[in-house]
C-alpha cells in the first residue's frame, strides 16, 4: 500500500509495503536541520502502524546534513522498525564516511550513564569534614593575619602603606555616599515606625532618644559593616580569586612572598581603620534621617537635639565604634580568605564572592549577638 | 577584487583598530572554499583582532567581510544570524562551558537552534565527538579533560551545526607536540572529509607547514599584509627577508 504525502517540506518520501512484509522507502529532496524534525515525527508515526520484516531505504535523490544523517542512521539500525532488516542504498561516499561516525554503542552508553549520586550519610560526612577543614583554615588564617598585621605595625617600613591607602579610598571613602544614603533612609523609617506606638503611650518625644541609641549602638555599625561586606568584601574576594585563577598567587609564592603578607594584611588593616569612619557617618546620617520626621511631628529642632544628646552617652558611642572595628576585621579577613580559597574554573570566582558575602554577614550578626550579650552583662 | 563561486570569505578594504589606534589598514584577501588558510604575524601585529573582525565580534572602522558573498558587517537581525550559522569558532582554550559535560557542550547549539528530537540530538552530538576521537569522554566535565581533549571537544561543538567555515584561534597553543600533531591531522581530515574551510591564527610553524594551504603574513610596520602564498613557497621565495626569517625560525 503506497503512502504519499504532499507536504510543503524540502524532502519527500514514498513508503510502500508489500504483503510479504517487504517495505521500500524512497527519499527525494533535502533532509536538513529544518525538515528533519517533521520528517522524523511523521515517519515514526507512519512506520509504527506497519509490520515490516525488511526495509530498503533509497537515498540516491537525497541531499542531507548531520540531522538528516541522524534520521537515516536511526532508520538503518531499526530504530523505527524493530526487528526488521534494513538496507540503506545510494548514499554518497562522503556521507557514508560521516554515517560511520554514528554509533549505537555510544548512544546506549550515554543513555545508561547516570550522574554519580552519593548516599546521604556520605554527603553529611563530607559536608561535616569540609566544615571542620574550613574552620581550621579560618583559625590558621586569623593567626597568620594577626602575625602579619603585628609585623607590619612593628616594622612599618615593611608594610605597603600605599596599598592600605588605596583600599581605604576605594572601600571607604568611595562608599561614604551609599552608606550615608542608606542609613539616612533607615533612620527615617525607624522614626516613622516608632512614632505611632510611642504616641499611644504619650512618649512620642522619645523617638529621638530611641533613634540615637539604635543608630549608635546597633544599626550604625551593622549597616556600615553589611555595606562593606556587600560592596568591598565581595570585591576583595573577586580580586584575590581572579589573581589565584591567573596564577598570580603562585607567582608571589615562588618569588618567596607570602600572599597573606603581600595582599591580605593591607586589606585587613584598611578594613579595621575604615569601618569606624563609615560607622560614624552611618550614625550621623541615620540621625539626620530621623530629624525631619520629628520636625514634621511638631517637635522643635532644639528639643529634638536635646533629647538625642540626653539619651546618648559616651559608652554607647564607644560600644558602636568597638563593634565596628570587630566587624571591619571580620569582613576584610573573611573576604580575603574566601578569595584565597578560590578553586579552579570560571565559576570559582563567583562562588568565592558569594561565600565571602554570606560568611561576612553571618559572622557580623554572630559577633553582634555576642557583643550585645557581653555588654548587657557588663552593664548590669 | 570580485569574489568567485570558489571564494568562501572575502575581506575588502578592511581597516580595523581600537579607538584612534589603527591596527590594520585597507587590507584585502580571499579565502577559497575548502582550503586551510592561516593568518601569521609577530605578536601585536593584529592577528587575533583580525580574527575577531572576521567572526563579527568587532565592527571594522571601514571595509567589509563577506562570507559566501553575504556581508557580515552590514547584516542585521536574522540575516546576521544566518551568516553566523555558516561558521564555527574554536577559541584558544576551547571555551567549553564548565558546568556541562562534553556531550552537553556539543549538543548545546542543537538544543538552542533546532527542533530535533532528543534522540537525534544525542546521535549527532555523539557522532561529532566520535569524529574528533572523544566518544569515550562524552560524559566527562571539561575540568576532567586535558587541554588537547578540550580543544577537540571545542571543535566538535564548532562543527555540530555543519558549518562551512571553521575559525581557529591558536589551536596548538599550550599543547604538547604529539597532541598538536593529532590536532593537525584532525584539521586535515575535517577539511578533506567534510570540505570545511579553515581559517586559523597560529604561531606554530610546524602546524602551518602541516596543514595550511595558504598563509598571509601581517606586518605591524605597514599595518597590512606583507606576504601571501603557500607557506613553503614563502619560506624560500618571499621578497621580504624578515618573512623568510620568520618562516625559517631564524633570529633577525
Amino acid at each position: 500500500m503506497p503512502v504519499t504525502r504532499p507536504v510543503d517540506l524540502p524532502v519527500r518520501w514514498d513508503l510502500s509495503v508489500q504483503p510479504d512484509g517487504t517495505g521500500k522507502l524512497v527519499f527525494t529532496g533535502e533532509l536538513d536541520t529544518e525538515s528533519t524534525p517533521v520528517a522524523w515525527t511523521n515517519l515514526e508515526s507512519e512506520l509504527a502502524g506497519i509490520k515490516v520484516a525488511r526495509l530498503e531505504i533509497d537515498v540516491r535523490q537525497l541531499v542531507c546534513d548531520s540531522a538528516g544523517l541522524a534520521l537515516l542512521y536511526y532508520l538503518s539500525v531499526g530504530g523505527m522498525t524493530p526487528g526488521a532488516n534494513v538496507d540503506l542504498t545510494g548514499l554518497s561516499p562522503d556521507l557514508q564516511h560521516l554515517l560511520r561516525s554514528f554509533s549505537t554503542e555510544d548512544f546506549e552508553a550515554l543513555q545508561e550513564h547516570e550522574p554519580a549520586c552519593s548516599p546521604f550519610v556520605e554527603d553529611v560526612g563530607v559536608a561535616t569534614w569540609s566544615w571542620l577543614c574550613d574552620l581550621r583554615q579560618q583559625v590558621e588564617f586569623i593567626g597568620e593575619v594577626t602575625l602579619g598585621v603585628m609585623k607590619g605595625l612593628l616594622r612599618p617600613r615593611s608594610m605597603r602603606w600605599k596599598e592600605v591607602l588605596r583600599v581605604f579610598e576605594v572601600a571607604g571613602v568611595n562608599a561614604l555616599p551609599i552608606v550615608s544614603l542608606l542609613t539616612f533612609l533607615v533612620g527615617m523609617v525607624i522614626a516613622f515606625e516608632s512614632a505611632q506606638p510611642l504616641a499611644q503611650l504619650g512618649a512620642q518625644v522619645f523617638v529621638a532618644n530611641l533613634l540615637g541609641l539604635v543608630m549608635s549602638r546597633e544599626l550604625g555599625p551593622v549597616m556600615a559593616a553589611i555595606m562593606l561586606a556587600g560592596r568591598s568584601g565581595s570585591a576583595f574576594a573577586a580580586e584575590l580569586g581572579t589573581m589565584k585563577v591567573n596564577e598570580e598567587l603562585n607567582a608571589l609564592q615562588t618569588l618567596g612572598l607570602s600572599p597573606v603578607q603581600f595582599l591580605v594584611v593591607q586589606r585587613v588593616l584598611a578594613g579595621i581603620l575604615l569601618t569606624p569612619v563609615l560607622t560614624v557617618f552611618a550614625m550621623y546620617a541615620g540621625l539626620l534621617g530621623g530629624i525631619p520626621v520629628l520636625l514634621g511631628l511638631g517637635f522643635p529642632l532644639r528639643m529634638v537635639l536635646h533629647q538625642i544628646q540626653s539619651g546618648l552617652h559616651f559608652g554607647d558611642l564607644a560600644e558602636g565604634l568597638s563593634k565596628s572595628i570587630v566587624f571591619g576585621a571580620i569582613v576584610a579577613s573573611v573576604s580575603c580568605l574566601r578569595g584565597l580559597q578560590t578553586g579552579e574554573g570560571p565559576r570559582a570566582v563567583g562562588e568565592s564572592t558569594t561565600r565571602s558575602v554570606v560568611s561576612s554577614i553571618l559572622l557580623i550578626i554572630l559577633a553582634d549577638a555576642i557583643i550585645a550579650s557581653l555588654t548587657y552583662t557588663l552593664r548590669k | 577584487m570580485n569574489g568567485t563561486a570558489k571564494t568562501m570569505i572575502e575581506v575588502r578594504d578592511l581597516t580595523i583598530g581600537y579607538g584612534d589606534r589603527l591596527v590594520l589598514e585597507g587590507i584585502n584577501f580571499q579565502v577559497r572554499r575548502g582550503e586551510v588558510f592561516a593568518i601569521l604575524g609577530a605578536s601585536g601585529s593584529g592577528k587575533s583582532t583580525l580574527l575577531k573582525h572576521l567572526i563579527g565580534l568587532y565592527q571594522p572602522m571601514q571595509g567589509d567581510v563577506l562570507i559566501s558573498g553575504a556581508s557580515l558587517v552590514r547584516a542585521e537581525g536574522d540575516d546576521r544570524l544566518r551568516i553566523l550559522r555558516k561558521f564555527g569558532v574554536l577559541y584558544q582554550g576551547g571555551a567549553l562551558f564548565g558546568s556541562l559535560t562534553a556531550v552537553e557542550n556539543v549538543r548545546l547549539p542543537l538544543d538552542e537552534f533546532t527542533d530535533l528530537s532528543e534522540v537525534a540530538k544525542d546521535l549527532i552530538a555523539l557522532s561529532k565527538l566520535r569524529l574528533v576521537g572523544l566518544e569515550s569522554a562524552a560524559t566527562k566535565l571539561p575540568a576532567d579533560l586535558s587541554g588537547g581533549m578540550q580543544k577537540r571537544a571545542g571543535i566538535a561543538r564548532a562543527i555540530v551545526m555543519d558549518p562551512c567555515v571553521l575559525f581557529l584561534d591558536e589551536p596548538s597553543a599550550g599543547l604538547d607536540p604529539i597532541t598538536s600533531a593529532g590536532l593537525d591531522a584532525l584539521i586535515r581530515e575535517l577539511a578533506r572529509g567534510l570540505g570545511i574551510t579553515f581559517v586559523m591564527v597560529t604561531h606554530e610553524l610546524a602546524s602551518i607547514y602541516a596543514v595550511a594551504d595558504r598563509v598571509i603574513m601581517l606586518d605591524p610596520k605597514i599595518r597590512g599584509i606583507a606576504a601571501e602564498g603557500a607557506p613553503s613557497w614563502l619560506r624560500d621565495n618571499a621578497s621580504q627577508p624578515w618573512v623568510r626569517q620568520f618562516l625559517n625560525r631564524e633570529v633577525a
